[in-house]
């Protein structure tokens, strides 16, 4: 499970080292988008809105490359099922459907987004936060909390596994192992610190002061007038559905 | 052609899906020693024709109406062994989803139309024409007399299912659990419409793709077949055909074999079955094509994308699973 989580979480990252072609749409435009079409799934009162939107995000996996496409698919059966297991009670409350829509919802909004993270590298992502004229604190915050997120997890995974392998005679229900964990985070968070000051260091080196500049040499295209379409289109047909 | 629930007893249902079985392993096989996996792919793209061919309903003079299946139009492409999954699969998907054919009368649905279909046409385009590939006139004549004797081949299997019911399964009263029709109904039935009209849109379903296929793709046709993949004309072909099938919606009424519960009464049987009217049913996620408060054109068009969508998804993964497979055991 920590394993799943942990390579869903360095997925968002990792995606930066794979070779990888600009997005041939405005990031900004792109997640624009995608983010719209998450909070009018979420505000749909019927089925006819997600469902639409779920057929053109199949559509667009359906022309994904068979990596990218797997990569897609693995994201989703984790928060389906999870979904799908809290809201069971309303199963036996007698609204089966609620369960239905809820799920759907959930599932169109994670491949809303695992698309998106094809698409898009996180640079350009935040990138496109910065476009967005969001503070540069909110975007270095998420920024360097999803990259320390990774970092530490594993750093965190590695010590355990060191305990464990050490720990040959402890018992399973000793309260030592409860203190490991205390010394364990206690470790991770000594090294999180030393790591954060390697960091400012890191950005004094290339004059970074915290302030998010878009460098992208994104120039205007028929793409992105097409895509800027889809704004009010999709505004249009959530108010007539 | 698509045999609802309860249309057939459960032992019938589970006859036919052991019938299908061996079917599928051979075909599954066969698929994983001689198909390139970019071929697999390709299936998809069979799989998501077949599936649309299927959303065209034609209307026939009584209020019947039918549809092409395009099952020896993908087994002339890629195979008999590759047509019977392909088919199998759209015809899972329309269960499933859109609840078109039924669920326990799956394996029923996939021996008349993944196997007995597909493996007809193919061997009688073969017998017309032994090189297919090579003279494109004889192809086409080929393939489209293979459509025609697969698909009425079809049919005569799906009319002798519905009409042996009756004569194995009555309950006390004497009246038919299940289908009321016997074979002297269901046979003729079903072949008239078959004989003609159907059996035609199937000749001209699978002779006007492969045409086109042969101009857009010759690559298909020649020896090295692995290097021929989706190509943009076959895209644009798929978009065509989603966006056309509406005129799928024309056609008014049931076609035959297909009636709700509600309807068979009327049908000139005077009775609903017990088996029928207490029998198997699943909600689908769209059921008949149709979502509740959007247009039947619209809804039509956005069942043809997920379901097109949702079949090259699916054929492009099992490719690239049997692409890394070989891979590895080229290593």
């Amino acid at each position: 499970m920590t394993d799943r989580i942990l390579r869903l979480i360095s997925g968002i990252i990792d995606n930066d080292t794979r070779y990888r072609k600009d997005s041939k749409v405005l990031p900004v435009l792109r997640m624009l988008v995608s983010i719209l079409a998450i909070i009018l799934c979420a505000c749909s009162s019927n089925a006819i809105f997600v469902i639409t939107v779920l057929a053109v995000e199949l559509v667009h996996l359906a022309f994904l490359p068979t990596h990218s496409m797997t990569r897609v698919l693995k994201r989703l059966p984790l928060p389906v099922i999870f979904t799908m297991i809290i809201m069971l009670p309303a199963v036996f409350l007698g609204n089966p459907r609620t369960m239905l829509t809820v799920t759907m919802k959930v599932l169109v909004s994670i491949l809303i987004l695992a698309i998106m993270n094809e698409d898009l590298s996180w640079k350009e992502i935040t990138g496109s936060f910065s476009q967005l004229h969001l503070p540069d604190v909110f975007t270095m915050t998420l920024d360097m909390t999803v990259r320390f997120l990774t970092i530490l997890s594993r750093l965190c995974q590695t010590i355990h596994e060191a305990y464990i392998l050490r720990a040959v005679s402890v018992h399973r229900q000793d309260k030592s192992r409860m203190q490991a964990a205390g010394g364990i985070l206690g470790t991770v968070f000594l090294k999180s610190s030393r790591m954060s000051e390697e960091t400012t260091e890191a950005m004094e080196c290339r004059c970074f002061n915290g302030t998010y500049r878009n460098f992208t040499r994104h120039k205007l295209s028929v793409y992105d007038i097409l895509y800027a379409c889809i704004i009010p289109l999709m505004i249009v047909f959530f108010i007539i559905t | 052609m698509h045999i609802p629930d309860n249309y057939l007893s459960p032992q019938t249902c589970a006859v036919m899906t052991a019938a299908v079985v061996p079917a599928w392993i051979i075909s599954v096989n066969k698929i994983k020693k001689e198909l390139p996996p970019k071929k697999v792919a390709m299936m998809g793209v069979g799989a998501a024709f077949s599936f649309l061919g299927m959303m065209f309903n034609i209307p026939l003079p009584g209020g019947t109406t039918g549809h092409a299946v395009g099952g020896t139009l993908i087994a002339l492409l890629l195979g008999p062994y590759a047509s019977c999954i392909s088919v199998s699969v759209a015809l899972l998907l329309q269960a499933l989803i859109f609840g078109d054919g039924g669920i326990l009368s799956f394996g029923a649905n996939c021996f008349n139309m993944a196997f007995v279909l597909p493996f007809v046409g193919y061997a009688v385009a073969h017998v017309i024409s032994p090189h297919f590939g090579t003279n494109k006139k004889r192809d086409l004549v080929a393939a489209g007399a293979g459509s025609y004797i697969g698909i009425n081949a079809a049919a005569f299997c799906a009319a002798v299912e519905f009409g042996i019911q009756p004569m194995l399964f009555r309950d006390s009263a004497g009246n038919a659990l299940y289908c009321p029709y016997g074979l002297n109904v269901s046979i003729p039935a079903m072949m008239a419409g078959h004989l003609t009209i159907f059996g035609l849109a199937e000749v001209v379903f699978t002779v006007a793709i492969l045409a086109f296929m042969m101009k857009a793709a010759p690559g298909f046709f020649s020896e090295k077949k692995e290097e021929a993949g989706v190509s943009l004309s076959l895209k644009v072909l798929l978009g065509a055909l989603i966006v056309a099938t509406p005129l799928g919606l024309i056609a008014e009424g049931t076609a035959w074999g297909e009636w709700g519960t509600d309807e068979i009464a009327a049908t000139g049987a005077g009775y609903t079955p017990r088996g029928m009217a207490d029998g198997f049913s699943l909600q689908s996620l769209l059921p008949d094509y149709s979502l509740k408060g959007l247009p039947d054109w619209t809804a039509y068009i956005l069942s043809a994308v997920i379901g097109v969508a949702v079949l090259i998804i699916v054929f492009r993964l099992i490719g690239a699973v049997l692409g890394r497979r070989e891979e590895t055991e080229t290593v």
